[in-house]
């Protein structure tokens, strides 16, 4: 997280050096900030920045890619003559336990397809989701526990 | 050329967008329960304007309007799945119908209000 | 006119029209209910469709203004669905519900 200030204090002093702050320059200034950090990774101890840095922007890919799919699985399945809907409630255990990863899980799990969070119980433990297609429970806690969950808990640990 | 890709860009963007709002507004028709509409909602039709907001980013070139437009895409991905979340567990809560063909339920029969008077 | 402004002009026409069709079909659905839940869904259904049709026009004439005004219009679109959330959980279902003293049987019903 330090770095990461020093990343964006980096760029606003490339801003200041080159005398603009326009987004472009702004960011060119980010990139420059983080291959003069990568350059000098092994004095500074910022392997890990990266490695965190590529973890958040994968978990963002993903999370994107995902909506994109669920948006057009929900298309197919309304222009669909008949369709052929098992919707249901599940239970979904949690594994990550602070506040915040529960809130980003409970969010991407609403945004992927055929899957939208419910309600979390008091003791934060369990998940409830609601699926369009709830025929086959156990593959999609697995697909979100292999998914997700595994993704959230890799870039915030 | 860049003006003319970004013009392309921006009119295929305006087409995909408003085609998933279209769809999502025949889903809430269609689907048989509100859980079930929530699907359609909060996914085609949060994707729909998101999508609609890029093509003004793009079609803007102009730092300022398309950071706020993509400030305003990371927020409505941010509040809709909170909306929707929200909007179920009260209807739930509340003891509004799953649809009759729901095949699971695994919520804990105390989470309905009054539903042990 | 070059090509890429005569798609681009085609394509916002093609947008408002889906759009439109689709603020319809939305307006149907909140018409209709049968729930509360589902004319809240609807009207959060219109708020999206209303942000594209700013984005469109916001396009058409390039006045870029109007991205502030799709931004507080989905600020007061979320907070008036959170607000109606609070109020179908406060208020409770009404729905098919008979008057006082006959609850029980409704409830046992369905």
């Amino acid at each position: 997280m330090n770095l990461y200030l020093v990343n964006i204090l980096l760029a606003l002093t490339w801003g200041l050096m080159s005398g603009s702050f326009s987004l472009v320059n702004l960011i060119f200034g980010f990139v420059l900030g983080m291959g003069a950090l990568y350059l000098i990774r092994e004095q500074v101890g910022s392997l890990g920045y990266f490695q965190r840095a590529w973890r958040v922007l994968s978990l963002a890919w993903l999370f994107i890619w995902e909506l994109v799919l669920s948006a057009w699985k929900v298309a197919v399945m309304v222009m669909s003559p008949n369709m052929n809907l098992k919707p249901g409630i599940f239970a979904y255990p949690l594994r990550v336990d602070r506040d915040f990863e529960i809130t980003l899980l409970a969010n991407l799990i609403t945004l992927t397809p055929g899957t939208l969070s419910v309600d979390v119980s008091e003791d934060r433990s369990t998940l409830y989701v609601h699926a369009i297609d709830c025929s086959d429970p156990d593959s999609t806690r697995a697909d979100i526990a292999e998914g997700f969950e595994r993704k959230i808990m890799e870039a915030f640990r | 050329m860049i003006e003319i890709l970004s013009n392309y860009l921006t009119g295929a963007l305006l087409i995909i967008g408003s085609a998933f709002a279209v769809v999502a507004a025949i889903g809430i028709n269609r689907l048989p329960d509100v859980y079930s509409r929530m699907h359609a909602a909060s996914k085609a039709g949060t994707l729909g304007s998101g999508v609609m907001l890029i093509a003004l980013a793009i079609y803007a070139q102009d730092t300022g309007t398309t950071l706020r437009a993509l400030a305003g895409v990371v927020f409505f991905l941010l509040t809709a799945p909170i909306s929707s979340h929200l909007l179920a567990k009260a209807a739930y809560a509340v003891g509004y119908p799953m649809w009759k063909g729901t095949v699971l339920d695994e919520m804990p029969p105390d989470s309905r209000i009054g539903a042990d008077d | 006119m070059r090509p890429d402004e005569l798609f681009l002009a085609a394509s916002e026409l093609i947008a408002l029209a889906l759009l439109s069709a689709a603020f319809l079909l939305t307006v149907y659905r909140v018409v209709r209910g049968p729930t509360l839940p589902d004319r809240i869904l609807g009207l959060d259904m219109l708020v999206a469709a209303a942000i594209g049709f700013i984005a469109v026009i916001g396009i058409r004439t390039g006045y870029t203004l109007y991205v502030d005004i799709a931004i507080a219009l989905g600020l007061v679109g979320f907070l008036a669905t959170v607000a109606f959330a609070r109020f179908v959980l406060a208020r409770g279902k009404t729905e098919g519900v008979l008057p006082p003293g006959r609850e029980r049987e409704v409830r046992d019903r369905t």
